[in-house]
């Protein structure tokens, strides 16, 4: 089973849009911790990457909108810059909407609570419970572009977006689907905040060092990540190709990484996790993490495969910044753009011994796209 | 799409208000007299408490209950157990083939621990254990878990439908050679938030819930989780293990239209059923009976009614809601063990709560119990988002 990967829509605290994404991977910057800025509503006090959605307003009217919370918004925007992205493909009942969150409308879900507890049982909000529930964002995409066919959500903390990719590959080859819009969304709220400072430390905003096996520098954000894909026999012209999407547990035999690939870690920031993917990955692979341009989030992986994409495209690989890498004893870590034309591999390895693991390689037949 | 292989299902486990296992749940729908009552777990201030359908306190005291684990997780868990050693399976020799979980849930993926955000509301640090119990209860996580499996492993959270998707995606991974067996359902336990919140839609009866009937006001909540175990052609074949059913077809339709309402004229619904029937290779004349999703909202069963109308008229329909109540993120799955085990036993129970035909439905669910003789069955779900979904079963045929 495998799958091109048309087009791309990001929406991060970086800004909007695969360009701008690859603009900050050019300039190395701005890093996560540069855009953070105070929030005074998180218990305890904490900082958060805020994500600006206003460019939605230019694709749907207000009306449409009036309703649609942070959580969906993020996420539709990143759907539309996915189609926009591969030419504004026709939308028809054979295209299918995944979604993965790792906590889906958190700001929603507490809102409603919120309804609950400041005016009793029986003033809690109906608008904000249906807009709680984790299918919102598949739903609202699925009634402000029109489409019908087959939509999904799925939940699986930091392996939401393979376990959606590998629903995506199934529907494709079954010819359930003729394409799929498939992403990730989650977002910031000062619950998730508190929890984190409680569980992690305070964070400090020195500059995230996902390689660094010694100390704490994930800075929480949000955004979303979504892409188009085709069947792999549709042979149109795209970033590349999804060879395979596994995902499993630890081992001491797996996981296997795809020989030649360059590695894209999902580290972001956690020395503990920094520690298990040096355990997995041998040392003498090309690898990178980029989570300093993006932040730590569920759907963190979301990124890492728009970047692959990217690195597909034109053929190089993107540097991470120096200070993420500096005294970090891995020299196959780039800090400058180097050229590469093989294949990509994100892994994101999580704190519950499992892993995820997308492949992607360039298209047979289309050596330039 | 082409019609794709029958994915054989040897093994079911079922847990809901109807029952402990799906033996005792199938004896409650066809003699049982249905009872539902106030929550016992958690209090409301609403004057008049709404009726649920509760798991009873025996049920809940036979589960093996860990501390760091949900109800929801717990429950899958229990059922996912009940399914393997109906199927004859022992978890130790999962660990040796590709066996992958797919799960849907409503309340499992969903932090909102009413207690611990009214502490931190306060102004104090609460206690983080609730937070710890969210994240090492992701339900299909925790199943493959508790058996130690490694193969993919989904948690679905596409609000009601969540269950049948499961399934129908279970059956896919076994289909594409994913996986040689793979634990498929729903689980979902009784909450605060969503009791407050389906009572604030107005969509919650006061009584016990009436599907497709004349005086229906809405659902009752329940709570259960039920599992099926799908396995391949090679697997069943070398334990020489007969299937119980077959998961025949599969499919699934967005309405597009209203984040909490069903479209009017059924579109979502109608193209699931016709992407479960081609997908199955079968026709509409060949379904002997439909589990309809029948929660007894005025919309859920009018939407239903209209399309089983057009498309299978005469068919006979019926509703389990009125005896398990509505298990959201459970719901599909634990309708479809039933479906099936119908299918199996040969006849199909009286929907339960029905009373006074409506004359805008045209139709009428099964009055009383009856024999069947058809093989094969469908089972649909609706959901919040305007998601539709459809599963078709079978029995009688060696389709393996």
């Amino acid at each position: 089973m495998k799958a091109i990967l048309k087009g791309i829509g990001v929406v991060g605290g970086f800004g909007t849009g695969i360009q701008t994404l690859e603009k900050v991977l050019l300039n190395r910057g701005p890093t996560v911790e540069s855009l953070a800025v105070p929030d005074p509503q998180t218990l305890g006090g904490q900082f958060f990457v805020p994500v600006d959605t206003r460019q939605i307003q230019d694709r749907f009217p207000s009306r449409a909108l009036r309703r649609i919370d942070h959580f969906s918004r993020m996420a539709l925007l990143a759907a539309v810059l996915a189609l926009e992205d591969a030419g504004k493909p026709e939308v028809n009942d054979r295209m299918g909407v995944i979604v993965a969150t790792g906590y889906g409308a958190t700001r929603t879900t507490f809102a409603f609570l919120d309804s609950v507890l400041e005016g009793g049982d029986s003033c809690a909000s109906p608008t904000l419970f249906s807009g709680s529930v984790h299918n919102t964002a598949a739903a609202q995409i699925s009634m402000l572009m029109g489409i019908c066919g087959p939509n999904l959500t799925v939940s699986r903390f930091d392996l939401s977006i393979s376990e959606a990719l590998v629903v995506a590959l199934i529907w494709l080859a079954e010819g359930r689907v003729t394409s799929v819009l498939v992403g990730g969304v989650d977002e910031w709220c000062p619950v998730l905040s508190h929890c984190y400072h409680r569980f992690f430390g305070k964070n400090d905003l020195s500059p995230m060092r996902p390689l660094d096996p010694d100390r704490q520098s994930a800075v929480v954000a949000e955004g979303a990540a979504f892409f188009l894909l085709l069947p792999e026999e549709d042979r149109a012209d795209g970033y590349g190709v999804i060879e395979s999407v596994t995902t499993g547990c630890l081992r001491d035999d797996a996981p296997v990484l795809p020989e030649d690939a360059l590695i894209l870690l999902g580290a972001d920031g956690h020395p503990v996790s920094a520690r298990r993917y040096a355990r997995f990955v041998p040392k003498n692979r090309k690898m990178a993490a980029y989570a300093p341009y993006y932040g730590s989030l569920p759907i963190g992986m979301g990124f890492d495969m728009a970047i692959a994409g990217l690195t597909l495209r034109r053929k190089r690989i993107f540097p991470m910044p120096e200070i993420a890498v500096k005294d970090v004893p891995i020299d196959t870590v780039p800090t400058d753009s180097v050229a590469w034309t093989g294949k990509v591999c994100c892994l994101k390895i999580t704190p519950f011994d499992t892993y995820g693991m997308i492949t992607l390689a360039t298209q047979t037949g289309n050596p330039g796209n | 799409m082409k019609p794709g292989k029958p994915v054989a299902v040897t093994g079911m486990g079922c847990i809901c208000a109807a029952g402990s296992d799906l033996a005792a749940c199938m004896t409650s729908l066809f003699t049982g007299n249905p009872n539902p009552g106030p929550p016992r777990r958690f209090t409301s201030d609403h004057p008049n408490p709404y009726p649920v359908f509760e798991l009873t306190a025996s049920v809940l005291s036979g589960l093996s209950r860990e501390q760091n684990l949900s109800l929801t997780a717990t429950l899958g868990i229990a059922t996912a157990r009940q399914a393997l050693e109906d199927a004859g399976w022992e978890p130790e020799a999962l660990r040796r083939i590709r066996t992958g979980v797919c799960i849907g849930t409503t309340v499992g993926c969903t932090m909102n621990d009413e207690g611990f955000y009214r502490i931190y509301r306060s102004g104090k640090p609460p206690d983080l254990t609730p937070i710890r119990r969210f994240f090492n209860s992701n339900p299909a996580a925790s199943i493959a878990k508790a058996f130690d499996l490694e193969g993919p492993c989904q948690a679905l959270v596409n609000a009601c439908c969540s269950g049948t998707d499961a399934i129908g995606i279970g059956a896919s991974w076994i289909r594409q050679g994913l996986c040689d067996v793979v634990l498929a359902g729903g689980t979902d336990e009784l909450s605060r938030v969503t009791y407050n919140g389906f009572i604030s839609l107005m969509i919650t009866d006061t009584g016990p819930c009436r599907p497709f009937d004349r005086d229906r006001k809405g659902l009752n909540l329940g709570e259960g989780s039920a599992v099926m175990v799908l396995e391949s052609d090679r697997s069943c074949h070398l334990r020489k293990k007969a299937p119980r059913v077959f998961v025949m077809g599969y499919g699934s339709a967005a309405d597009a239209y209203h984040l909490t309402a069903p479209k009017p004229d059924g579109a979502g619904l109608k193209k699931a059923i016709a992407d479960a029937l081609s997908s199955g290779g079968k026709t509409m004349s060949e379904v002997a009976y439909v589990g309809a999703h029948g929660t007894g909202t005025p919309d859920n069963d009018r939407v239903e009614a209209r399309v089983l109308h057009e498309l299978m008229p005469g068919v006979p329909f019926f509703s389990t809601k009125g005896h398990t109540g509505h298990t959201l993120g459970a719901a599909g799955a634990i309708q479809a063990v039933l479906v099936a085990a119908f299918l199996k036993a040969g006849r199909i129970p009286a929907s339960a709560g029905f009373h006074t035909p409506d004359p805008e439905l045209l139709i009428v669910p099964t009055v009383d119990s009856r024999m069947i003789s058809g093989k094969i069955a469908l089972s649909e779900s609706l959901a919040f988002g305007g998601s539709n979904a459809a599963l078709l079963l079978g029995i009688g045929e060696n389709w393996i």
